[in-house]
């Protein structure tokens, strides 16, 4: 009970080393302790939150170390959000992929199960831990593994995605883990809640803001801001389905994460918005990278790619809002981090379901995919709407927040950018929904129009009908999650 | 492109400078981080863990949630070596090697094989008979590497050393019996089972030991909670905790080094090698 939030990053970590001993007594043994072990995360993860809603931000000392000396979780409300999230989407995704994993990867399952439960870790790691350092160590976890599982994908292309996100993913984190050194030596602590109470006395040192400047710079390679984001589209896209549905809606929203920790906690927000004033340019990043990824999609001619374009967009959405300088703004992009995973899950998982049934989702493979997989599909509408933003899906929310936000600011061209992405994204679903609707299916069927069912297994469409629900549900809540998680932690 | 490389690196450097303007004096003893922390290390690590070595209790013990990580990356990279390298296809052609004789046998066809036994042992068509002066040094060497090995394994509370170390140095005596020999005589010896177990185990060992005190009601990691299980000074436990720690780290890092090897001179094909 005490160690709750230990035992949510311990679980996959322990059910890791078990999978990889399993693996020699009896394959299939490593799929099951994997599921439990996201299972057991996944429970403790919600019994931290709840605990945290009541009491408050909950301090674990590892090693029973008090904080500066050792290390410590902090896990507050914001964190306790995302480590929910985390877990319950790694927990879905494992149901969904078993068979995807045995279609693409048989050979290397219980391997690939290892595999998963260290990423899994690292992302959890990475949004519990209250240390400088330990994040970064984190982040390593996450990085070695993804690599490793991207080039496991596409025979051919991945290999290379895999290298370029090898050398670009290193450079963010040796971006970070100097800004960590600078910090360091200039405050001599590690622990988040400390440094920041150092560093209200050294405010106008250049150390600190070349620290700044690095961890900002590392993160935002990592979750791949516009300018820096060439790495992502060929890594996610290549992936084998198992991992790319789960890498692509985490692994950015995890590094948004780390931005607002960085923001909110480390350095705060008195220093990025008073002292440094930098908040107009970052805004306009975030313009620029939400035209050119809605822009870039629309040049797609496969299904993923264009997720993937739309996932740099949607970062320029979060870095925009938690730039805007007020708290409006800041809550819709923390929203926005739940909403934009939920969304961007439900729809890889579609992907993934397609993958299954017909191996490729280049447009042209799409034709009679309503018919043939009628429920995939209406799981597949729904995340699109919700990308779009149509008003009882939680993606219209966030985006509202996200406006409200930009109007206090006084930043049109934000909300101008919104709007036009999500014109941009309407059309790009709808020239989907129309190829998949309405354009018959290849000859060799002798039915003209009516495709024969072919829809993918039962535990592949319960994960995404429990997904959709989750859409809708945190459309309805979302005024219930601001008030009660993301404007309680803010102020 | 290699322009705007030039241009990019340049400004990063200029920035690192940039930075470097308001740091503390190198070694400057009143600088924040010789102060704000170290202090306390120095003045209490003694007392509280019994280790007089200062860097393996802030590893091992007030950062040992760190350490077990990176002992997590460790056994991450050498599992990726295995995902991406070891090749599970069957060679076309198989060649037999008679060992009493040295007869090389050659099947072509790949439906015919044998099981290699203690006549016959499987081999690879572009192996080199090893040196007699070479595999004689290493012979003689890779006992006392083993020994050196474990030595600073178990000295790394008191002395420079440790787990990551010892394990280094364990796995490059093996690496050795692999280029002296050839790699099959290395994969007779610790098989690649043996090596996954271990790699896996070692980690596991040092979880283990969090666990273990979380089980004993208190936080994870905290050693200083199985003083009622070892029938020794109680005081002593952390360090005892941290040798135990630093024992599963040597065996990760020993297990994942050949692994790493194996895997990449035999592009995962686990034949002679190099």
């Amino acid at each position: 009970m005490n160690n709750m939030p230990a035992i949510i990053v311990l679980a996959p970590l322990l059910g890791a080393f078990f999978s990889g001993l399993a693996a020699w007594i009896q394959k299939p043994l490593s799929y099951y302790i994997a599921l439990a072990a996201t299972a057991v995360s996944s429970v403790a993860a919600v019994g931290v939150f709840k605990q945290v809603l009541t009491a408050g931000t909950w301090q674990y000392r590892m090693a029973g170390w008090a904080p500066p000396m050792g290390i410590e979780l902090r896990i507050d409300l914001l964190n306790a959000m995302v480590l929910v999230l985390v877990s319950g989407i790694a927990f879905v995704n494992l149901v969904a992929s078993v068979k995807n994993v045995d279609q693409e990867i048989p050979d290397r399952a219980s391997s690939f199960y290892v595999m998963y439960q260290l990423f899994v870790v690292g992302l959890l790691g990475v949004t519990a831990t209250g240390d400088l350092f330990n994040l970064y160590v984190l982040i390593e976890i996450t990085s070695l593994t993804s690599y490793t599982m991207i080039a496991l994908g596409d025979k051919d292309r991945s290999p290379l995605a895999a290298l370029n996100y090898i050398f670009i993913g290193v450079i963010g984190a040796s971006f970070y883990l100097l800004g960590v050194g600078y910090l360091y030596i200039t405050t001599g602590s590690l622990n988040m809640a400390d440094v920041a109470i150092l560093l209200k006395d050294i405010q106008g040192s250049t150390a600190v803001l070349t620290a700044f400047i690095l961890c900002i710079l590392g993160v935002w390679i990592k979750m791949a801001l516009f300018p820096l984001h060439v790495w992502l589209p060929n890594a996610y896209a290549y992936a084998p389905v198992g991992f790319a549905r789960v890498v692509a809606p985490l692994m950015t929203k995890v590094m948004v994460y780390v931005m607002v920790r960085l923001m909110v906690t480390v350095f705060g927000l008195e220093y990025i918005f008073n002292t440094l004033n930098l908040a107009d340019i970052v805004v306009w990043l975030g313009v620029i990278a939400i035209l050119a990824g809605a822009f870039m999609a629309l040049l797609q001619t496969d299904l993923k790619k264009m997720l993937t374009y739309i996932i740099v967009c949607e970062i320029g959405y979060m870095v925009g809002g938690a730039w805007l300088g007020n708290s409006l703004g800041m809550a819709g992009a923390i929203l926005h981090i739940l909403n934009d995973a939920l969304m961007t899950f439900a729809l890889f998982l579609a992907v993934g379901n397609i993958i299954y049934m017909r191996q490729q989702v280049a447009f042209s493979n799409l034709q009679g995919l309503f018919g043939a997989m009628p429920w995939t599909m209406a799981g597949f509408v729904l995340a699109g709407l919700s990308i779009i933003g149509v008003p009882p899906t939680c993606g219209f929310f966030s985006k509202w927040y996200l406006v409200l936000g930009a109007f206090e600011a006084g930043a049109y061209h934000f909300a101008a950018a919104l709007i036009i992405s999500s014109l941009v994204c309407a059309v790009l679903f709808f020239k989907v929904f129309e190829i998949c609707f309405f354009e018959p299916m290849a000859e060799s069927h002798g039915h003209h129009g009516t495709a024969a069912m072919a829809e993918a297994p039962v535990s592949m469409l319960a994960a995404l009908g429990l997904v959709s629900a989750a859409i809708i549900g945190a459309g309805v809540y979302a005024g219930t999650i601001v008030n009660t998680v993301i404007l309680p932690f803010l102020h | 492109m290699k322009f705007l490389g030039l241009v990019i690196v340049c400004l990063t450097g200029g920035l690192l400078l940039y930075g470097t303007m308001d740091l503390p004096d190198w070694g400057d003893p009143a600088s924040p981080a010789s102060t704000h922390l170290s202090d306390y290390y120095i003045e209490h690590i003694v007392e509280e863990t019994q280790v007089p070595n200062l860097v393996t209790a802030v590893l091992a013990d007030y950062r040992g949630y760190d350490t077990m990580f990176e002992t997590a990356v460790v056994f991450c990279a050498g599992l990726a070596c295995f995902l991406l390298l070891r090749d599970f296809r069957p060679g076309k052609n198989r060649y037999y090697r008679h060992i009493p004789t040295g007869v090389m046998l050659h099947f072509k066809n790949p439906e015919t094989r044998m099981i290699p036994g203690n006549e016959f042992e499987h081999m690879d068509k572009d192996w080199v008979p090893s040196d007699i002066i070479i595999k004689t040094v290493c012979r003689i060497l890779i006992p006392f590497i083993q020994i050196y090995a474990l030595y600073v394994v178990a000295h790394g509370d008191f002395s420079p050393g440790g787990g990551f170390q010892g394990g280094v140095i364990f796995g490059s005596s093996l690496i050795l019996m692999a280029i002296s020999y050839n790699l099959k005589t290395l994969l007779k010896r610790v098989t690649e089972k043996f090596l996954s177990i271990f790699a896996a185990t070692g980690v596991l060992i040092y979880v283990g030991l969090g666990v273990l005190a979380v089980i004993m009601g208190g936080q994870f990691l905290d050693y200083g909670m199985l003083a009622p299980l070892v029938p020794w000074d109680p005081g002593h436990v952390r360090a005892l905790g941290m040798l135990g720690v630093e024992i599963g780290v040597g065996i990760a890092v020993m297990a994942v080094m050949v692994i790493i090897y194996v895997n990449i001179v035999s592009e995962g094909r686990h034949d002679e090698g190099l």
